[in-house]
């Protein structure tokens, strides 16, 4: 009885978990050798840049429709190279022919967030298919004019809701079908200063078509014809470009040589290359890292209207050398965990910009990788917002991009 | 748990280069060892708690008997005349609570201080091979602080993690050339490792990441010990034992940090068994911890230690068959590290029981120790108990 008491008692102590926190004794005796956070505020920018064209012809999802004569001015082409000429007529089982036409429009889904005018605007349609090069800004802006006129809608851009549906003229449409020829659809607004965001690509029933009945007999359901167009010797991407495609015909000026726009319209993007002493990225640990940015005041588009800029990081080794390619290849910056900084374009001053998640990926990466960042404007190509800030090449040393970056230099600790 | 010395002793080439059954054999040994000890308090400072390798059997005499202990790997020269193979290991888990200015602090350490195979041979030879803990650090402290950041203070949450020990491996062999006289040779390898990790943890998590580092440390060291027991008259004996240090180095990433001497140690002890059924001892140490300062950093200090030690084991009623012995003890103790030119000193206070399981083929060790330890001039006192059970098997 003894030996099990005794066993018992020493095997429900071992048994017990260790418990070594402690620290109440700091630091009278906790001695350490730590090391003291360390700050550099440094101009680590090396190549900075901004880049214009975005998005790429195209791939925008949205498409920016404005009148804004101070401001921004663009016209959008929608093409419907293919037409339905054939139909089922009702009952009947057999496929006829589409001779006559009824009830002719062009639907367009809004993004009702985009709308902007409190005064009526007309939104115009034109037929805009030519034999001429028609891949040639100036061509197309040519076709434009009133005897190509095919529709129109008065609107209040502020008070429209979320689509609009653009009556076409009958007679053109049926003329189309009839030869077999594409109908390419220009659109303005014209008439007073408004702008509208139309959605351009959706993988849903949400993108713009082109609706007609195939007889007068409106108890037919309409035929839906999609956008679409085949270039001869063209890439799927180049079709898709050319499918819903913008002209712009006034835009935000041009970067200027000590600046860096984000934004604007067409988008710029910004690219911004660092070099970070090893000292900082391999044998450190950083705890803080921030870009300093010099905003500019801009005037352009909706100066007052707060706008968030997107991270993207560069991930292409330096054997890629085109700034735009580069920036093509680059990965959204939610995958480096930089979330999104808001800031309104008619300010001014340094601004911060957060970049600790991405800074400490630095030390891991190869020497072939450039360490880098790039922004791009939210709802880049669907707005003309622009933020603009002061770059490297900016005479005045404090107007400079710079990073701040608060570091704690790794230290061999266990000696005691 | 860890097991810090057991990977260095087997990839050292001095292991390597021995014979394989003691390979095997140390490999055993160092691998049921896993020394831990407590947080930044006074056990626990510079490379930590001097263990002592002390068996159970010592422990309950407060360190006592540890000079012609045959388990307790101080002097070889008490192997000597060993009549049996005997297989021990033991555990002693401790608990312990700091009082800094009133405020307590509680925390609780595992150790396994000690486990030891011992070899008789012929003419009164004997073999002993152990494992033993030497210093014993490991701890954890969670404060809180800040960070003088672009001249503003940031507060900061700080956990440091320390594991590891240095432990004492030593083979040795002990003669009893006569009736009267034992001596014995021993060699220690000192091995072991420290790892910390430190993270640092900002209140204001978006504008600031938090900071794990980590370091570690290996220690190789070794030394020569020799011991011997003389019987001056019936009854009385002298034991007294010596460890010349040699180099002993800190290596960080295979690259040699710092350079020292395992500290030489010199004990001394009479015991007295002249009374049937009672043995009494009194002893003494001195062990040259300084030899260790330029081991570690300017924030350590390390001074020479004297340890005085006195305790008593008495034959108790019979169980199974067999007496049980019990035991008591005192000693005095000085700690070796400190951060401050004061010194930590310690009080113990141990008793213990030993039972015999299978008659002599078997025996259940049990210990308790209270130690109060303090730091003069500090306001930091410290009590903990340690409670040791070792198994000696006789086959």
């Amino acid at each position: 009885m003894l030996l099990l008491t005794l066993c018992a008692t020493v095997l429900f102590a071992a048994a017990c978990g260790e418990s070594l926190d402690g620290g109440a004794a700091c630091p009278a005796l906790c001695p350490s050798q730590s090391q003291q956070f360390r700050d550099t505020t440094f101009e680590a920018v090396v190549l900075d840049t901004s880049v214009g064209g975005f998005p790429t012809l195209g791939l925008s999802s949205l498409m920016l429709l404005a009148n804004r004569p101070d401001t921004v001015v663009t016209r959008g082409v929608l093409r419907f190279d293919v037409l339905a000429t054939s139909f089922y007529p009702n009952g009947t089982g057999t496929l006829d022919s589409v001779t006559t036409i009824d009830s002719v429009s062009l639907v367009l889904p809004l993004d009702s967030s985009g709308r902007r005018g409190t005064v009526p605007v007309t939104l115009e349609a034109f037929d805009v298919d030519t034999t001429a090069s028609d891949s040639v800004t100036a061509v197309v802006s040519s076709l434009f004019r009133s005897d190509r006129r095919i529709g129109s809608i008065t609107v209040i851009p502020g008070l429209t809701g979320d689509t609009l549906r653009v009556p076409i003229s009958r007679t053109v449409v049926q003329q189309k079908i009839a030869n077999k020829k594409p109908l390419r659809v220009g659109l303005r607004l014209s008439g007073g200063a408004g702008q509208l965001r139309l959605v351009a690509f959706t993988f849903s029933s949400g993108a713009p078509s082109l609706r007609y009945d195939a007889s007068t007999d409106t108890t037919y359901t309409p035929i839906v014809v999609r956008t679409n167009t085949s270039l001869a010797n063209a890439t799927t991407d180049q079709n898709l470009a050319y499918q819903v495609y913008t002209i712009v015909d006034k835009g935000s000026p041009a970067a200027g040589p000590d600046a860096l726009v984000v934004g604007g319209y067409p988008a710029y993007r910004t690219y911004l290359r660092f070099a970070v002493p090893p000292r900082i990225t391999d044998s450190s640990t950083i705890v803080r890292a921030e870009l300093l940015l010099t905003q500019r005041r801009s005037t352009f588009a909706n100066a007052a209207d707060s706008v968030a800029i997107g991270a993207m990081v560069p991930t292409t080794t330096n054997t890629v050398v085109d700034i735009r390619r580069i920036l093509d290849l680059s990965a959204d910056g939610a995958f480096a965990a930089i979330d999104t900084t808001r800031l309104v374009p008619n300010d001014s001053g340094l601004k911060t910009i957060n970049v600790l998640t991405l800074a400490r990926t630095w030390g891991l990466l190869p020497t072939n990788v450039p360490r880098a960042l790039a922004f791009r404007i939210n709802r880049e190509g669907a707005q003309p917002s622009e933020l603009r800030f002061f770059s490297s090449k900016a005479a005045q040393p404090s107007l400079r991009p710079r990073l701040r970056i608060t570091y704690l230099p790794r230290s061999e600790f266990a000696l005691p | 748990m860890s097991f810090p010395f057991m990977h260095r002793a087997l990839s050292h080439r001095p292991l390597v280069l021995a014979s394989r059954a003691a390979v095997v054999v140390a490999g055993l040994l160092t691998l049921a060892a896993a020394p831990l000890a407590a947080q930044g308090s006074l056990g626990s400072l510079g490379f930590g708690y001097p263990v002592g390798g002390l068996s159970t059997r010592a422990a309950g005499t407060a360190g006592a008997f540890a000079e012609f202990d045959a388990l307790s790997p101080l002097n070889p020269g008490s192997l000597g005349g060993l009549q049996r193979i005997v297989l021990s290991a033991q555990t002693e888990p401790e608990y312990r609570t700091l009082n800094f200015n009133g405020v307590n602090e509680s925390t609780t350490i595992q150790r396994i201080p000690l486990i030891a195979v011992l070899f008789p041979f012929r003419s009164g030879l004997a073999l002993g091979l152990s494992a033993s803990s030497f210093l014993d650090r490991s701890y954890s402290m969670v404060t809180t602080g800040s960070a003088m950041i672009e001249g503003v203070s940031v507060p900061t949450n700080d956990r440091l993690d320390i594991r590891g020990a240095i432990g004492d491996m030593r083979a040795a062999v002990g003669w009893q050339i006569n009736s009267r006289l034992k001596v014995g040779v021993g060699g220690h390898l000192f091995t072991g490792e420290n790892v910390a990790v430190r993270e640092r943890t900002f209140t204001d998590t978006l504008t600031f990441g938090s900071v794990i580092d980590s370091s570690r440390v290996n220690y190789f060291g070794t030394a020569l010990s020799v011991g011997g027991e003389v019987r001056i008259v019936k009854g009385l004996s002298a034991m007294g034992s010596y460890r010349t240090g040699n180099s002993f180095k800190s290596r960080i990433r295979d690259s040699v940090r710092t350079t020292a001497e395992v500290p030489d140690r010199m004990g001394a002890a009479l015991r007295y068994d002249g009374l049937a059924g009672a043995t009494f001892a009194l002893g003494i140490e001195q062990v040259q911890w300084s030899a260790m300062s330029t081991l570690g950093s300017g924030v350590t200090t390390a001074q020479d230690a004297t340890n005085v030690r006195a305790g008593v084991e008495v034959q108790g009623p019979q169980f199974r068959g067999a007496p049980m012995l019990l035991r008591a003890g005192f000693a005095r103790n000085e700690l070796p590290f400190s951060v401050s030119a004061e010194r930590v000193k310690e009080t113990r206070y141990s008793t213990g029981i030993a039972l015999p399981i299978a008659r002599d083929a078997a025996t259940i060790d049990f210990s308790v120790q209270r130690a109060n330890r303090a730091l003069a001039n500090s306001g930091a006192r410290e009590s903990a108990w340690l409670l040791g059970v070792g198994v000696q098997i006789r086959p």
